[in-house]
């Protein structure tokens, strides 16, 4: 009986911190419509973990519509798709051209010559990395590889460095479906391996085509929070 | 690819019935649901140890006896436990790598000791991991159990835990063998190897201070036990106790004991989730409900709608037009400037209370009504600036203004924000090139936003307030409705109230009416409790603001608290790079009457001077020394850790001039302290959170006045230590 009392009036406690209505208070006032959105949030995350995810496949028709630039987004073990449209373009003195990417709720993908170097809005973010050895090799769609280092948001607005040593193969040519169109691209398969003891193994692929050096498709690690994005070029 | 931790997690579907239970516990609501599984887990990505499972004690260990292992650094435990009349629930904090403290509280059914037919206790525990595992060396820890209580469970151990993988079994085996004294001394003992005897608890002793004389006194016994981890999902433990269980067993008749062997097996529900049941002493069963969770790693992920990206100049070549300096010239220009970043400020949650603008140069202070964290809210004002302002001006100076205290001053260069927005290494770098400084108090000829005053506030919520470890009922709640309205006329004054109506509760049904011999400033909370279902919990007129640079001051007066009304003056010296702060706080109240707006007969000038200090890695320290509402003279030490999310865990004791005999039950006060963000929870910004202060018993020896609206809290958080230690929401 204790347990029961002591742990409902601890949930009533909180329930009650953050219920009751307001006028211009602080931001946050009023949070028991958040509060329980999120329950909902995550028990629809919970169901939904249940089967295979499931995502969009794109149309000719639909394709053929879109007029701007837009990159397709699967949350490979999350589940789910978003479609991106290009909100800046930035050069700086790192090598490559960052192209940020922005989705329906807002989240931002950051991409370094299509290599992902980091988001925004999602949770746990990647604040910040350094992918030079991999940019290269994927401009050039060629092997190549070096240390990738990563700051990585907990959760919070802390950061953790996690470095990572990379090596990038050049698996030959594997030519890349959009819809109806077919791009002639070279696969590059990324392994990487690091942080405390050498746990974090991290594998991803890009599908580049020679010349340009533009990544026509790619599935990349986006943080521990995120897993793996598919990320496929629409349109540029 | 896949890593175990992951794929084990993709395999827990609880049943629809089972997840809403999960749910309901403890309102950390979605603690137990967002477990993901992405082929780097977050475990070896931010390196986090392997928990250890909890014994009946709430703290790493068998099921009557502690392992050696520690929690990960920061973790929060709460275990409840229940076998043979024995029931305990522990709360557990793992401070530093190595040290770890609990707190908990005690019901024996039937002991009949002392005169309670129940006996209920409160104890605390400290633990400390004397030597880490390694590949040959065992790790190592000391505890010391009940060391300051009542001495029910006062006992004393060092013990060591080996763990053994990759053999022929499955799974992680755990080895642990230890010696205790006290009560881990009381069956089996092999002598006393640093002494005896071990002098006894004194029977109408008030208890509650360190029982030093009888630390590691008297006869040892070993104990020893064997875990088998045999998956992610399940374990068995088996242990030799050396508990002969002598107060349950032979004075009184809670349970019969059979065997020294007890045997479980536990299983992990969620990843904070762990149940267990077992067969004690040969003759009960038992369980165990372990909740771990570390503030560290929140449930849910903060997640900060993302600024736009950093606005460009044009380049100085292609468009040397836009980089002119005529236009300050132009009347009302930083007025026009101010206009047009207001709105732009308001979608970001923040409000703009003065500009200041040159060619070259402009400072912007401003409040922030969404972000607990005050990076977010600096590195959304330097995106709008870069977005209104025009390309001559290069110096931004950010300015965050909490109740009219500016904090400190950011300054940081516009060309630095754009080369470093996507740095590979964006938040150091920038760091490395901001200036963080001193505030002052006002910003003459600044463009002024009159939208400010008078400001009117107000929010109608339920409360809850509860009352702990009363002998007949340990957990009594009043709950109802309650007003709060805040108005405020110009900068930095504010009057304010609170009014509480009860709808249901029981805290005056309690019949345990003061004894105390010293002024009852606390202790009549029963009589206030039954004064009156409507109270006026405050209501009070402040001003508060900034003499000087470093200099911040408060004046207070009204009905301050439920118990006391008067008036209080503070003044707080914090420069914004240091990492200590002193201030003063002088207090005259009268005690208010149990009902209605009268006040009693005494009255009290109380008072303290505090110092405060941040030891780095969120932790601090606070040491006030003054006179306390009772009259009586002493300290307080505060010791609390603060993690970047705003979790907030410490402890504190007073010692007064008032002895142990007039104090009362627990000899003097202490308690602990927990603040939790409601950001934690909800995954998305606020400013909010929710505090509560546990005491073993409250008295009226070392009680502080309780004023709204202390200066400390107010202004820490945008100072130099918090800033850097969340730097990175600069670019989030």
């Amino acid at each position: 009986m204790i347990i029961k009392t002591k742990l409902a009036a601890l949930a009533l406690g909180v329930v009650v911190a953050l219920s009751g209505c307001s006028g211009n208070m602080p931001e946050g006032g009023n949070i028991l419509g958040a509060a329980t959105s999120q329950l909902l949030t995550t028990i629809k995350a919970r169901r939904a973990s249940g089967g295979q995810p499931e995502f969009i496949t794109v149309t000719p028709a639909q394709l053929a519509k879109t007029n701007i630039p837009v990159m397709q987004v699967n949350l490979l073990e999350r589940g789910g798709t978003d479609f991106l449209r290009r909100r800046a373009v930035r050069n700086d003195n790192t090598p490559g051209e960052v192209v940020v990417w922005l989705a329906s709720d807002k989240a931002q993908v950051f991409l370094r010559n299509g290599v992902l170097v980091g988001t925004r809005g999602i949770g746990g973010d990647i604040v910040s990395s350094d992918a030079t050895p991999t940019v290269l090799a994927v401009s050039g769609a060629r092997a190549g590889g070096g240390e990738r280092r990563y700051f990585l948001s907990p959760g919070t607005y802390e950061q953790t460095e996690l470095v990572l040593r990379c090596n990038v193969e050049n698996m030959g040519r594997q030519d890349t479906q959009i819809a109806n169109l077919s791009f002639n691209t070279t696969y590059l398969r990324e392994s990487c391996i690091g942080g405390a003891g050498d746990k974090v193994r991290i594998t991803n692929e890009y599908w580049v085509q020679p010349g340009s050096g533009l990544v026509r498709r790619s599935k990349q690690w986006a943080g521990p929070f995120s897993g793996h994005f598919e990320l496929i070029l629409l349109k540029n | 690819m896949s890593h175990a931790k992951g794929s084990i997690v993709q395999q827990t579907h609880p049943t629809r019935k089972n997840r809403f239970v999960i749910l309901a516990i403890a309102g950390l609501v979605t603690a137990a649901g967002v477990t993901r599984a992405t082929p780097a887990s977050i475990e070896d990505v931010f390196n986090v140890p392997d928990r250890p499972s909890l014994n009946f004690y709430g703290t790493p260990g068998l099921m009557d006896m502690p392992s050696a292992e520690v929690m990960p650094d920061g973790q929060i435990a709460i275990g409840v436990s229940s076998f043979g009349g024995n029931t305990r629930t522990t709360l557990s904090f793992q401070a530093t790598p190595r040290l770890s403290a609990s707190f908990r509280y005690t019901t024996i059914k039937d002991l009949n000791l002392r005169g309670f037919e129940d006996f209920r206790d409160r104890s605390f525990d400290l633990r400390y991991l004397i030597n880490k595992e390694s590949r040959i060396w065992p790790a190592v820890s000391v505890g010391l159990q009940d060391f300051a209580g009542t001495g029910i469970y006062s006992g004393e151990y060092i013990v060591a835990t080996k763990n053994f993988s990759g053999g022929r079994l499955p799974g992680k085996i755990k080895v642990t063998g230890g010696l205790g004294w006290g009560r881990l001394g009381s069956s089996g003992a092999i002598g006393s190897p640093f002494g005896g005897p071990r002098p006894p608890f004194e029977e109408g002793s008030t208890g509650g201070e360190p029982s030093v004389d009888q630390w590691f006194r008297g006869p040892a016994a070993p104990f020893a036990g064997i875990e088998w981890q045999i998956n992610e999902k399940w374990g068995v433990k088996a242990e030799y106790s050396s508990d002969a269980y002598e107060q349950e067993t032979q004075i009184g008749n809670v349970f019969t004991r059979k065997s020294r062997f007890n045997f479980g097996a536990e299983y992990q529900y969620t990843d904070r989730i762990r149940i267990g049941a077992y067969y004690m002493y040969g003759s009960e069963f038992g369980v165990n409900f372990q909740f771990q969770a570390s503030p560290i790693r929140p449930p849910t992920p903060v997640r900060a709608t993302p600024a736009r990206p950093l606005q460009l100049r044009p380049s100085r070549a292609s468009n040397p037009a836009a980089w002119g300096t005529d236009w300050i010239t132009e009347p009302g220009a930083p007025a026009g400037l101010a206009e047009a970043m207001k709105p732009r400020l308001e979608a970001e949650g923040l409000e703009l209370e003065a500009l200041q603008v040159t060619a070259a140069r402009a400072e912007l202070r401003l409040r922030n009504h969404r972000y607990a964290t005050t990076t977010l809210a600096i590195g959304r004002a330097a995106r709008v600036m870069a977005r209104s302002l025009p390309a001559s001006v290069e110096t931004f100076r950010i300015v965050i203004v909490e109740n009219n205290l500016p904090q400190s001053t950011v300054t940081m260069r516009r060309s630095d924000l754009e080369a470093l927005e996507f740095d590979p290494q964006a938040s150091d770098a920038l760091l490395a090139v901001s200036g963080i400084t001193a505030a002052s108090p006002d910003l003459p000829g600044a463009v002024r936003n009159d939208d400010l005053y008078p400001d009117f506030a107000w929010s109608i919520g339920p409360y809850v307030s509860q009352s702990y470890f009363d002998p007949d009922e340990p957990l009594r709640v009043d709950a109802g409705v309650k007003a709060t309205a805040t108005f405020k006329p110009g900068p930095g004054w504010e009057i304010g109230g609170t009014v509480r109506h009860r709808l249901f509760g029981n805290i005056s049904d309690s019949d345990r009416l003061s004894n105390s011999v010293l002024p009852r400033v606390r202790t009549d909370s029963v009589l206030y409790s039954r004064g009156s279902d409507t109270v006026l919990a405050n209501l009070y007129v402040a001003k508060q603001w900034k003499p000087g640079n470093d200099v911040y001051a408060r004046v207070t007066a009204g009905y301050l608290e439920r118990m006391f009304g008067g008036v209080s003056g503070e003044v707080l010296w914090k420069p914004v790079a240091s990492r200590l702060a002193l201030g003063v706080e002088a207090n005259y109240v009268k005690q208010r009457d149990f009902s209605g707006l009268g006040f009693q007969d005494y009255s009290i000038a109380t008072g303290h001077a505090s110092a405060y200090y941040e030891f780095g890695n969120g932790y601090h320290g606070q040491l006030d020394v003054g006179r306390y509402l009772a009259g009586d003279v002493g300290a307080t030490l505060t010791l609390s850790r603060e993690f970047a999310n705003g979790w907030k865990v410490g402890g504190f004791f007073t010692l007064t001039d008032v002895s142990a005999e007039e104090f009362g039950e627990g000899s003097f006060d202490k308690g602990i302290n927990v603040t939790i963000p409601v950001s934690w929870f909800l995954g998305t910004p606020s400013k909010r959170s929710v505090s509560t202060t546990i005491r073993p018993i409250q008295r009226d020896g070392g009680a502080r006045l309780s004023v709204p609206g202390r200066l400390y809290e107010q202004v820490r958080g945008g100072h130099l230590n918090a800033l850097e230690d969340n730097w990175s929401g600069v670019w989030q």
